[in-house]
């Protein structure tokens, strides 16, 4: 790169600018969370005068009301759905990719292209349908009908796909001399040798488990059972103008989510560049 | 190896195969076919098979003042379109830029940059609703409070027709440009420094280096996250559902929330139905001509 050091000196300026920019909202949600109201709605300094007033005021209530905001019921059941899509993607798809690149399958060309073609198959359209089958299996309102659809998707096995593919024949050779068989090659072999990839999916299913909104909203009726996003968004929809109660409980559904994004950044950011340089 | 016939192996893919024609296969085909019937879900009346009833209903049954069609989804196709048409080039546009610029900055701090464009991504839609809500509100409102404080005229980002959707698309780049900024910028560093060192040779300089170099360099990249982008927002639902709740005046009233109304609140299932494959048709025939222009080129 040869610009002059004040054509990159300004552009870079523009970048930190940018991305401060986008940080400054999420510092908001912590800093006005921490005021009580009436500092809110005036607004006079970003930084809370007195945090202990406003913690008392905002955390205390959200916290303390557990029959009206059982938000530590929602997190658990964030968890538990979230972990479970988690596991089961990973286990179901890591099963059928190494099926895919290595094992010789009749008629494995056209059940992969059958996947592939459903990769940009927009979810949301199968909304109504999904909801009806959901509905026969008795699954609405418990976690299974957040859990199992999600199986379906086809991101992971074309991901874990292309990662198995390049591993070497050889040692899936040698480990057939050592009379191992396929479910041990699967465990032993491809598992350890794609933990990349792996931890890339794992990320991204949970986070966009963990971010749902549609399924969760469609597919549950008891209050009890929400997740997270619904849960805050039914708390804002009836504490609609105070601020500090609504971002207290956004500081709440927040913080894990960030901070799992904080220790696997890099995962993070691999797995959405490598989402894009595939082919 | 052997090289004769082994069904074993499908043991291995039997169980995402089961999800799959499940919750994939069985759902677009029965889709499909539950949109061809009056299926109301509260109703003790059987479904009934019906033909294009529904699509009609939809798009050209006439009324007795002389229009045709369901005047609402109309209104929601229109709002969408207009979310599409701001929302996918702008994020899009901003994107490149935005990964044009970080992939000029030192490698250490390009990763920093590109962590903190990519935090809004990460949290949830009633989240990003809560602070936006404050953001934009006509009273107490941030936005508002800075603009009064600044001698400027306040702004009705949510209670005006005209700008509430332009408020929406606002957000949206806010919540949703980290990603493609993540994929371009890898698309960047893709392209092999062979090439820029041939152009400095050839006297070239940053703009034409760019125009000539890495945006021909990085079209499929670049290609995939405008289709991945335009099919993203015409599914958008979460923003207007939670910011605005399709108003004011039905103005941010999005197809993918008129579905959810029909459907759900309405419980008519079969006409969802039809509109979710009216919408699905659009996002492939869109898709597909995305595909063609630029390939083309």
């Amino acid at each position: 790169m040869k610009e002059p050091w004040y054509s990159r000196a300004g552009i870079e300026a523009l970048v930190v600018l940018t991305a401060l920019l986008f940080v400054a909202p999420v510092v908001l949600i912590y800093v006005t969370s921490l005021k009580p109201e009436a500092e809110i709605v005036k607004f006079e300094s970003v930084w809370p005068k007195d945090a202990r007033e406003g913690i008392r005021k905002n955390y205390e209530y959200v916290l303390k009301t557990p029959e009206e905001i059982p938000i530590f019921r929602w997190l658990g059941n964030s968890i538990l759905v979230s972990s479970s899509v988690t596991l089961l993607v990973l286990t179901v798809d890591s099963l059928a990719a190494y099926a895919l690149a290595r094992l010789r399958l009749p008629g494995k060309k056209y059940v992969f292209a059958m996947i592939i073609g459903t990769l940009m198959v927009p979810g949301q359209i199968l909304l109504v349908p999904v909801y009806l089958i959901l509905n026969k299996l008795g699954w609405i309102d418990t976690p299974w009908a957040l859990i199992v659809p999600h199986g379906a998707g086809a991101f992971g096995v074309f991901l874990l796909h292309q990662f198995f593919k390049a591993i070497p024949k050889e040692l899936e050779e040698a480990a057939m001399l050592d009379g191992a068989g396929k479910l041990r090659i699967w465990w032993n072999l491809m598992l350890p040798l794609s933990k990349p990839a792996l931890a890339t999916l794992a990320i991204f299913t949970f986070v966009g488990s963990w971010n749902d909104f549609l399924g969760p909203l469609v597919f549950l009726d008891s209050v009890e059972k929400y997740t997270l996003p619904v849960g805050v968004a039914l708390f804002q929809s009836s504490y609609s103008s105070e601020y500090g109660l609504t971002l207290a409980a956004s500081v709440i559904c927040t913080t894990p989510i960030l901070l799992i994004f904080l220790v696997f950044s890099r995962q993070i950011i691999r797995g959405m560049a490598m989402s894009g340089l595939k082919e | 190896m052997r090289r004769d016939r082994d069904w074993t192996g499908y043991g291995f893919l039997l169980p995402y195969l089961m999800l799959f024609g499940m919750f994939l296969v069985l759902p677009m085909v029965f889709g499909l076919g539950l949109s061809f019937f009056r299926y109301e879900m509260l109703s003790k009346e059987p479904a009934k098979f019906v033909g294009l009833e529904n699509y009609r209903e939809a798009l050209w049954l006439p009324h007795a003042d002389g229009t045709r069609g369901d005047a609402y989804f109309r209104q929601a196709l229109w709002a969408t379109v207009r979310f599409v048409v701001l929302a996918a080039p702008l994020t899009v546009t901003f994107a490149l830029l935005l990964a044009l610029g970080i992939s000029m900055a030192p490698e250490r701090r390009q990763n920093i940059y590109r962590l903190m464009v990519f935090v809004p991504t990460m949290i949830t839609i009633s989240v990003v609703g809560i602070l936006w809500r404050w953001f934009f509100a006509d009273q107490f409102g941030l936005f508002n409070i800075w603009l009064t404080r600044l001698h400027l005229r306040e702004v009705h980002w949510l209670t005006d027709v005209n700008m509430a959707m332009k408020s929406l698309v606002l957000m949206t780049l806010w919540w949703t440009v980290g990603g493609p900024v993540v994929v371009l910028l890898a698309g960047i560093k893709q392209i092999p420094d062979a090439y820029y060192e041939a152009a400095a040779i050839d006297g070239a300089t940053g703009w034409r280096r760019c125009w000539y170099i890495t945006l021909p360099m990085l079209k499929p990249v670049l290609l995939f996250v405008i289709v991945l982008n335009v099919i993203g927002a015409w599914q958008v639902f979460g923003q207007p559902f939670i910011i605005t709740s399709g108003g004011p005046e039905r103005s941010t009233l999005v197809l993918m929330q008129y579905i959810y109304v029909t459907s759900f609140l309405n419980y008519r299932l079969g006409y969802g139905a039809a509109m979710s494959w009216l919408l699905f048709l659009l996002i492939a025939a869109f898709s597909l001509v995305q595909f063609r222009l630029m390939r083309e080129k």
